[in-house]
């Protein structure tokens, strides 16, 4: 079961973010950013919390078997 | 017949606690008594031999006795548990209680058990959270509780009490103890058994036969029935301890315990202050050395960071387990019927072993019940493999969930675990990740001919509410369910036209259906069989389903599952009534 997501633009301010994901992760062993990562990622998921939508977001994820690496 | 009692107490047991050490359990012993078949030569015919007095066994010959239906139980041992393995089970969900409330043994249940309230959840030193149940709103309409901890065997015993009950010419149920099955056949016509016992081989025939052997069933060989099974390396090892200074009555769960070199440990409260600790093991350990006691008392000594003097603690029962789930993909071979453990084997999270047999039984029993005293048409027996074989699937998914979280793989699925584990010490959300083992819910039926697909509601448990008899003393719906006596239970709600009530009497005595009339207000009763239910706990525990408020009836199977809904009493009700059973309207 997936739903129709955000796949065109939808951040207030797309750069910002992006600057602070980065400042998050300075300083940061490897390990360390995975970890923070990951917590982020189940922090934003409880936000979405619909299941369908959650299903879509891992598939956008994914992107295409070529691209996965 | 010579009789050969040695050769058969050298036996060995089928369940391979090979391991196990401990005081053990002192357990009752049931007396072999040479069945006539052997001085007679005659090969009986039964209608129902169950195999197997384990909880699914006994919970299933209980039910038949108090469906009013004649059935053989033959067990290999003469009592209870396992011989040497006697604990196993330990948790009993609200569901199955309310089975036993219905089989009458759940009194004795709730006296015998215990309960608790507080958990905690550690991870290394720190709790990661901690709960209170007495704190927690509950929108249980049950009259049982979430949960009672005992050891299996009690309930196992209660059920032989039960069943022993009375005159012994009146009993509905033959247990024949020592009797091991050693060679099974079936055909079209009927299933033939050979029996080993003390005094001698016997042979009978069974019309039909419920396989409650365990998870060695000889059955899936003698049926051919395939089986899908995971074998995960995730291994464990249980003690069953009794302390002098107990620890306080409280669950403890540790995701990775300092004590047990960072992997899982369990801490629970059973009946006669003893507890079970579970502790998880590394992948290679050798069960033997891990259930040796002076192994288990460094454990224990690492836990409670102190030598325990050896009269601090006794070690009641050592077990080793690997943990595992199967499901026999198909719950009904001919004449056979796989039924607990011999159907399916899960992890123990959740407690949904013992409690999906106990369920099992539940199911199968009305159905039996019903085809066996000519009420319903032999295909009912098929929706067994329908809502069991999906209720098994499910609970192989949400174990396998727990399994998954308890013992991740490297990479990911560590990382996530940590991720989740950091942000459940700060973040209530997050708590919901950790995944500590789902308690056994009722299972729902949605692929199942016995419950009207079209209908909302359907395949869906109701509670065990209370309401308000016509002479205003207290009922549950329980009782009413075994006042319907197997029938299916027609509750109309609310006021009845009479035109309607001509219509409906007609209707119990032509589909063999019990009416009763629920009444939420102080109305005038209109049906002679009506029910008081001035809080609505009744109907909100079929609404809990999305019925609508304007719901006219529900009918109930007697395992307390909604069979079908409606908002109008018309030929729907009929059709409906007619599906469940498969006759003819």
């Amino acid at each position: 079961m997936t739903v129709q997501i955000k796949l065109d633009l939808h951040f207030q301010d797309a750069d910002a973010f992006y600057e602070r994901l980065l400042d998050a992760h300075q300083g940061l062993s490897p390990a360390q950013s995975a970890l923070l990562n990951a917590r982020l990622i189940l922090v934003m998921a409880n936000q979405l919390g619909n299941t369908a939508l959650l299903q879509s977001c891992l598939d956008a994820a994914r992107l295409t078997a070529t691209d996965q690496l | 017949m010579q009789t050969t009692p040695a050769a058969y107490a050298t036996a060995a047991f089928t369940n391979g606690y090979e391991f196990t050490e401990g005081s053990g359990y002192q357990l009752p012993e049931y007396p072999f008594v040479e069945p006539p078949e052997i001085a007679t030569g005659t090969l009986n015919r039964h209608p129902i031999v169950i195999v197997g007095g384990g909880i699914t066994g006994l919970t299933l010959a209980c039910a038949l006795a108090q469906y009013g239906v004649r059935a053989l139980l033959l067990d290999e041992d003469n009592t209870v548990g396992v011989k040497g393995a006697s604990s196993r089970g330990i948790c009993y969900a609200q569901k199955t209680l309310e089975i036993f409330k219905r089989l009458g043994i759940y009194e004795r249940i709730a006296s015998k058990g215990v309960q608790w309230s507080v958990g905690r959840t550690f991870a290394g030193s720190d709790e990661v959270y901690s709960f209170d149940l007495r704190q927690q709103a509950t929108h249980s309409l049950s009259q049982q509780p979430p949960f009672v901890n005992i050891q299996q065997f009690y309930i196992e015993g209660f059920l032989v009490e039960k069943l022993l009950e009375g005159e012994a010419k009146d009993r509905l149920i033959d247990l024949r103890w020592s009797h091991r099955v050693t060679a099974f056949t079936q055909n079209a016509d009927v299933a033939t058994l050979s029996l080993a016992t003390p005094a001698g081989p016997y042979t009978l025939e069974a019309e039909h036969v419920i396989d409650c052997t365990g998870s060695r069933s000889p059955f899936r060989a003698w049926c051919q029935a395939p089986v899908t099974a995971k074998k995960g390396d995730d291994r464990w090892c249980i003690a069953d301890v009794r302390f002098k200074n107990p620890p306080p009555v409280e669950r403890h769960t540790w995701i990775e315990a300092p004590f047990n070199e960072g992997r899982a440990v369990w801490q629970h409260l059973m009946a006669d202050g003893v507890w079970r600790i579970d502790y998880q093991m590394p992948p290679d350990a050798d069960p033997e050395v891990v259930s040796r006691e002076d192994v288990v008392r460094e454990r224990l000594n690492a836990q409670f960071g102190r030598t325990l003097a050896p009269d601090e603690c006794e070690i009641v029962w050592v077990g080793p387990y690997a943990y595992r789930s199967e499901c026999v993909d198909t719950l009904r071979h001919g004449r056979v019927f796989f039924a607990g453990d011999s159907a399916h084997v899960v992890s123990p999270f959740g407690a949904r072993g013992g409690n999906s047999g106990v369920q099992d039984a539940d199911n199968l029993a009305w159905k039996l019940a019903a085809v066996c005293q000519g009420r319903a048409a032999a295909p009912l027996l098929d929706s067994y493999h329908a809502e069991r074989h999906e209720a098994a699937q499910h609970n192989v998914l949400v174990t396998n969930r727990t399994a998954r979280f308890l013992r991740p793989a490297d990479g990911a699925e560590r990382l996530f675990r940590t991720a989740a584990i950091g942000l459940a010490k700060h973040h209530a959300f997050a708590r919901q990740l950790v995944n500590t083992g789902r308690m056994s819910t009722p299972n729902c039926y949605t692929r199942s001919a016995a419950c009207v697909a079209t209908s909302v509601g359907s395949g869906q448990a109701t509670q065990n509410t209370a309401f308000a008899w016509a002479d205003g003393s207290p009922g549950t719906l329980s009782d009413l369910l075994a006042w319907a006596q197997g029938r299916l239970l027609l509750l109309v709600f609310d006021q009845i036209r009479p035109a309607v009530l001509a219509q409906l009497q007609a209707l119990t005595l032509l589909c063999d259906v019990r009416g009763v009339q629920v009444l939420a207000t102080d109305h005038q009763a209109s049906a002679v069989e009506h029910i008081r239910d001035p809080q609505g706990h009744v109907r909100a525990t079929c609404q809990a389903h999305g019925l609508p408020i304007s719901a006219a009836w529900a009918l109930l199977r007697p395992d307390g599952y909604i069979a079908a809904t409606g908002e109008k009493i018309d030929a729907a009700l009929v059709r409906a009534v007619a599906t469940v059973l498969g006759v003819q309207a």
